[in-house]
C-alpha cells in the first residue's frame, strides 16, 4: 500500500523536566495550553493522511495511556489499522529482563512482528515529544525525489552538546553523524525519520544479529557509507525539551504570534484531546494582558503574560506574571506569583508569594498546596 | 430491544424569528454561549439524567444539524442498541407528508418509539437553555402514577399570558390549561417539556390523526384533549435556569446571562456539564494591549482590541484598536482593526471591515422606541468604514432584512 505508517516513541528520558515528569514521561508533558507534546506528532501524522500509528510505550506510561485513548480524538480509532499501543512487555518476554531498551533499535526489535505486518511502504519514526508543525507528505516527496535510502529531519537551530549532529553535503546527503559533541555544529537531527518499510525490517533484523542497539550510532553512522541518508532541513519552529527553563522559554515564545502561527496553522490543526469546557470569563476587576488561555478559566485576578491551561481559577487580587499554570490550578486571592510552572491541580492560597526567574523558573509538582 | 424511556427532540423549527441567523440552518444548530449550540443543552440533559436513546426530529435545513450532531459522539451517544437517531420526515407505502405539527412529528416516527418499546415517552424542544434532570421529573411521573407530566416554571404575572399556562390543584394536579390567556389565572407556565405514558400519548395521537381539524401540535391539541378526557395530568415544578431563545432578544438576553453571575445560567460548573462538538483550536490569545472585561473568551480566539460584557466563541478576530461591547460574536466572525461592535449579534464567519461600526448602544439611540440589537447573518461582509444602524438586520447577500 502507498503512504506512510507512524510510530511514535514514548519512553523515559533522563532530563532536567524535574517535577513535570515525576509521573509522566515527555511526550505526555502538557504544553501550549491545550496540549500534551504527543499531540503534535499524532497531529503531523494524521494531517498527512496517515492512518496507522504505532506508539512504543515504556515507563511510566500511565498518563500516557489516559491521554491516548482509543485514539479517536485524533480519528485514529479505526476498525483496520488506527492506533496501536506497543507496550514494553514484548520487551521483557524477548529478553527475560524488565530493563530499559538500550536504544531505539533493540524496542523497534521487540516489536519486529508488528513492523513485518505494517501494510504501508513507507515508515515515520519519531520521538513523542517534539513539538513541531511539519507536512510529512513533504518530507514524503522529498524522500522519494531524492532517492534516499532514509530522510532524517534537521534544523540549523543548535541544541544540546548530547544531540545528533549532521554535516549534509550539496546534494542534501548527510556525510558525517556526530553526538556528545563539545560544542553543537552542523544540523541538529530533530529524531523524525523516514524510510521504506522494507529498509527499516532489515536494518532492525541486521541490528538485532548483531546485538546492535543503537539507531544513531549503529544505523546513522555506521550505515552510512552503504545506504544513502539525506537530511531535509526544517528551520520554522520546532521544539524538542530538556530543561525546565528550555521548556519555560519555548512556551512563552507562543505568546508571538508568529510563532504561534508556525505552529498552529489551520491547514494543519494541532488536534488535543477533546474536551467539554465552557468559554473562560473575564472579570472587569482584573488585567489579562499577553496571555495564552484554555477554555474553562475563571479569571478575576491580575494575568500577565502567561500561559493557563483548562478550568485555571484566578482569584480576585492576585497577581500572575510570567507565569504557566496547569489544568485546575487555583490561584487564591491576593496571591503573588512570578516565573512559576504549576503542574495539575496545584492550590495556592491567599496571599502566598512565590518567585521564579526568568533564568530559573521554579515548577511546583501535581496537587501541590502551597 | 427494550428501553424505560426515550426522548424525542423536536429540532425542526424553521426558527423564523431568529431571521437571518438561521437562513441556512434549523434553530437548534445556531450556536450560544461561546462553545454550544442550542440543541447541546437537550442532548447533554438527556445524558446527564440517564437517557440513552434520543429521536431528534428534523425537518427545515437539516444539514448543519445533521453534520453537528453525527454519531452521537460528543453527548455519548454514540450507543450499541439506543444512541441518537436523527428522524427526517420520510415516505410511506401510503405517501409523504411533511410534519404537520409537533404532535403529528411524534405520530410519523411511532414506529421509532415502538422500536424501542418504552414504558415513557419525554418530549423536548430544541430551543431552550436550561440544565434540567429528566430522570427526577420521570420519577414524579411513575409516583404519581399519570398519563402525562408537564414541567413549569413560575414567570412573572405580567409575562405570563406569552406562556402557556397551567392551573394546579393542591396535589399538583392540572386543572386548566390555557395558551397564552389574556388573564391568567396563574402563573405556573409550561416549558414544552413532556413526560408522557407511551401508550397513552400513542392512542391519543392515533385518534388525534383521524381529526381534519386538528393542527396535531401537543400545546393546542394533544394537551387540552387528554386534559378535557380526564386524563390524569401533573405539573413538575422546574427551579433553575430556563430561557426558551426563539428570538432574536432572548438569544442575545441569555448569551448576556452568562456575563451575569446573578442569572442562575453557570456554564463553568461541571457538576451537570453541557457537552458540545468544538473543533481544536489552540488556546485563545489576550494580547499586550487588549482591554478584556467581564467577557468570555474560547479557544482560537485572538483579541487585540477592547472586549466589554460581550460573549465571544471559537476562532473570533478582535483587531487591534477594535471596540466590541454587549455583543456575541459566533464561531469565526472577525472584526478588524478600529471597527467598533456594540449590541450586537454577529453570526458564524462573518466580518466587519477596518473602521466599520455595527450597532448602537440604547441610551444613544435617535429612536429609542426603534431600537433593537444589529445582527449580521452568517457570511456577513460589512465593508470598510460602512454603518450598520441598530436593529438592523443583514444577510450574506447583504440586502437589508428589516425587523
Amino acid at each position: 500500500m502507498k503512504g506512510m505508517h507512524g510510530i511514535i516513541f514514548s519512553y523515559e528520558k533522563k532530563s532536567g523536566l524535574r517535577e513535570l515528569i515525576e509521573h509522566r514521561v515527555h511526550g505526555s508533558v502538557p504544553f501550549a495550553g491545550n496540549y500534551r507534546m504527543v499531540d503534535f506528532m499524532l497531529s503531523n501524522m494524521v494531517n498527512a493522511g496517515i492512518t496507522d500509528v504505532g506508539v512504543i510505550m515504556h515507563g511510566k506510561c500511565q498518563s500516557m495511556l489516559d491521554h491516548l485513548g482509543s485514539g479517536k480524538s485524533w480519528d485514529l480509532s479505526r476498525n483496520h489499522g488506527g492506533l496501536t499501543l506497543l507496550p514494553a512487555f514484548a520487551y521483557a518476554e524477548r529478553r527475560e529482563t524488565a530493563g530499559q531498551f538500550r536504544g531505539k533499535v533493540e524496542a523497534l526489535a521487540c516489536m519486529l512482528e508488528y513492523l513485518r505486518d505494517i501494510r504501508q511502504d513507507y515508515v515515520v519514526l519519531s520521538d513523542s515529544d517534539l513539538i513541531i508543525n511539519i507536512p510529512l507528505d513533504d518530507v514524503l516527496q522529498a524522500h522519494i525525489s531524492s532517492g534516499a535510502d532514509l530522510t532524517a529531519v534537521c534544523t540549523s537551530a543548535p541544541g544540546e552538546s548530547s544531540d545528533t549532529y549532521f554535516t549534509l553535503d550539496g546534494s542534501g546527503r548527510i556525510v558525517d553523524t556526530v553526538y556528545d559533541v563539545y560544542a553543537p555544529q552542523g544540523y541538529r537531527c530533530l529524531n523524525l525519520f523516514l524510510l521504506s518499510k522494507d529498509l527499516l525490517v532489515k536494518l532492525v533484523e541486521d541490528c538485532a544479529a548483531h546485538n546492535q542497539y543503537s539507531f544513531r550510532h549503529n544505523i546513522l553512522q555506521e550505515k552510512s557509507k552503504m545506504l544513502r541518508f539525506n537530511g531535509y532541513v526544517w528551520d520554522r519552529y520546532a521544539a524538542r525539551i530538556d530543561t525546565l527553563k528550555n521548556y519555560y522559554d519555548r512556551s512563552m515564545e507562543l505568546l508571538q504570534p508568529t510563532l504561534r502561527d508556525e505552529l498552529f496553522c489551520p491547514q494543519r490543526p494541532i488536534l488535543a484531546k477533546e474536551n467539554d469546557d465552557a468559554s473562560s470569563y473575564i472579570d472587569p476587576s482584573g488585567r489579562c494582558v499577553n496571555s495564552l488561555i484554555a477554555d474553562g478559566c475563571d479569571i478575576q485576578g491580575n494575568v500577565e503574560n502567561c500561559i493557563l491551561f483548562r478550568g485555571v481559577r484566578v482569584e480576585k487580587g492576585a497577581d500572575v506574571r510570567n507565569c504557566i499554570l496547569f489544568k485546575g490550578t487555583v490561584v487564591q486571592s491576593d496571591a503573588v506569583m512570578r516565573h512559576i510552572i504549576a503542574d495539575k491541580y496545584v492550590h495556592i492560597q491567599p496571599g502566598r508569594t512565590l518567585m521564579g526567574h526568568e533564568n530559573y523558573p521554579l515548577a511546583i509538582a501535581r496537587d501541590s498546596v502551597v | 430491544m427494550k428501553k424505560e424511556c426515550v426522548a424525542m427532540l423536536l429540532a425542526g423549527g424553521q426558527g423564523s424569528r431568529l431571521y437571518v441567523l438561521t437562513g441556512d440552518m434549523a434553530k437548534p444548530a445556531v450556536p450560544f454561549g461561546g462553545t454550544f449550540r442550542i440543541i447541546d443543552f437537550p442532548l447533554s440533559n438527556c445524558t446527564n439524567s440517564g437517557i440513552d436513546t434520543v429521536g431528534v426530529l428534523t425537518q427545515y435545513r437539516p444539514l448543519e444539524l445533521n453534520s453537528y450532531i453525527g454519531s452521537g459522539q460528543p453527548w455519548e451517544l454514540d450507543r450499541l442498541g439506543g444512541g441518537v437517531h436523527i428522524l427526517p420526515p420520510y415516505q410511506s407505502a401510503t405517501g409523504a407528508t411533511w410534519y404537520k405539527g409537533t404532535a403529528n412529528a411524534i405520530y410519523q416516527n411511532i414506529g421509532f418509539v415502538d422500536y424501542y418499546d418504552p414504558e415513557y415517552v419525554v418530549i423536548l424542544s430544541g430551543d431552550h437553555i436550561y440544565k434540567m434532570d429528566y430522570s427526577e421529573m420521570l420519577r414524579r411521573h411513575k409516583e404519581t402514577e399519570a398519563a402525562c407530566t408537564i414541567s413549569v416554571m413560575e414567570v412573572p404575572w405580567d409575562e405570563a399570558s406569552r406562556f402557556g399556562i397551567m392551573s394546579v390543584n393542591d396535589g399538583g394536579q392540572i386543572t386548566e390549561f390555557a395558551e397564552k390567556p389574556k388573564e391568567p389565572k396563574s402563573n405556573l407556565a409550561s416549558m414544552g417539556i413532556y413526560v408522557f405514558t407511551w401508550q397513552k400519548l400513542k392512542a391519543y395521537l392515533t385518534a388525534d390523526e383521524q381529526d381534519p381539524s386538528s393542527q396535531n401540535d401537543f400545546g393546542k391539541n394533544i394537551i387540552p384533549q387528554m386534559l378535557a378526557d380526564g386524563e390524569k395530568m401533573v405539573a413538575y415544578q422546574f427551579e433553575g435556569y430556563w430561557k426558551d431563545v426563539g428570538t432574536l432578544d432572548s438569544l442575545w438576553d441569555a448569551n448576556m446571562d452568562m456575563l451575569c453571575p446573578g442569572s442562575g445560567l453557570n456554564l463553568l460548573d461541571k457538576t451537570w456539564p453541557i457537552y458540545a462538538r468544538t473543533p481544536s483550536c489552540p488556546p485563545a490569545f489576550v494580547g499586550k494591549y487588549a482591554d478584556v472585561g467581564n467577557s468570555v473568551v474560547t479557544k482560537g480566539c485572538s483579541v487585540l482590541g477592547e472586549v466589554k460584557n460581550s460573549v465571544l466563541s471559537y476562532d473570533v478576530t478582535v483587531g487591534e484598536g477594535a471596540h466590541v461591547s454587549y455583543s456575541v460574536l459566533m464561531p469565526g466572525a472577525v472584526v478588524e482593526d478600529g471597527a467598533i461592535v456594540e449590541y450586537a449579534i454577529l453570526g458564524e464567519k462573518s466580518r466587519v471591515s477596518r473602521g466599520a461600526r455595527i450597532g448602537g448602544a440604547p441610551e444613544k439611540a435617535e429612536n429609542p422606541d426603534n431600537w433593537g440589537i444589529a445582527v449580521l447573518g452568517p457570511g456577513t461582509v460589512v465593508s470598510e468604514g460602512e454603518q450598520v444602524a441598530p436593529k438592523t438586520l443583514l444577510d450574506r447577500t447583504h440586502g437589508g432584512v428589516k425587523s
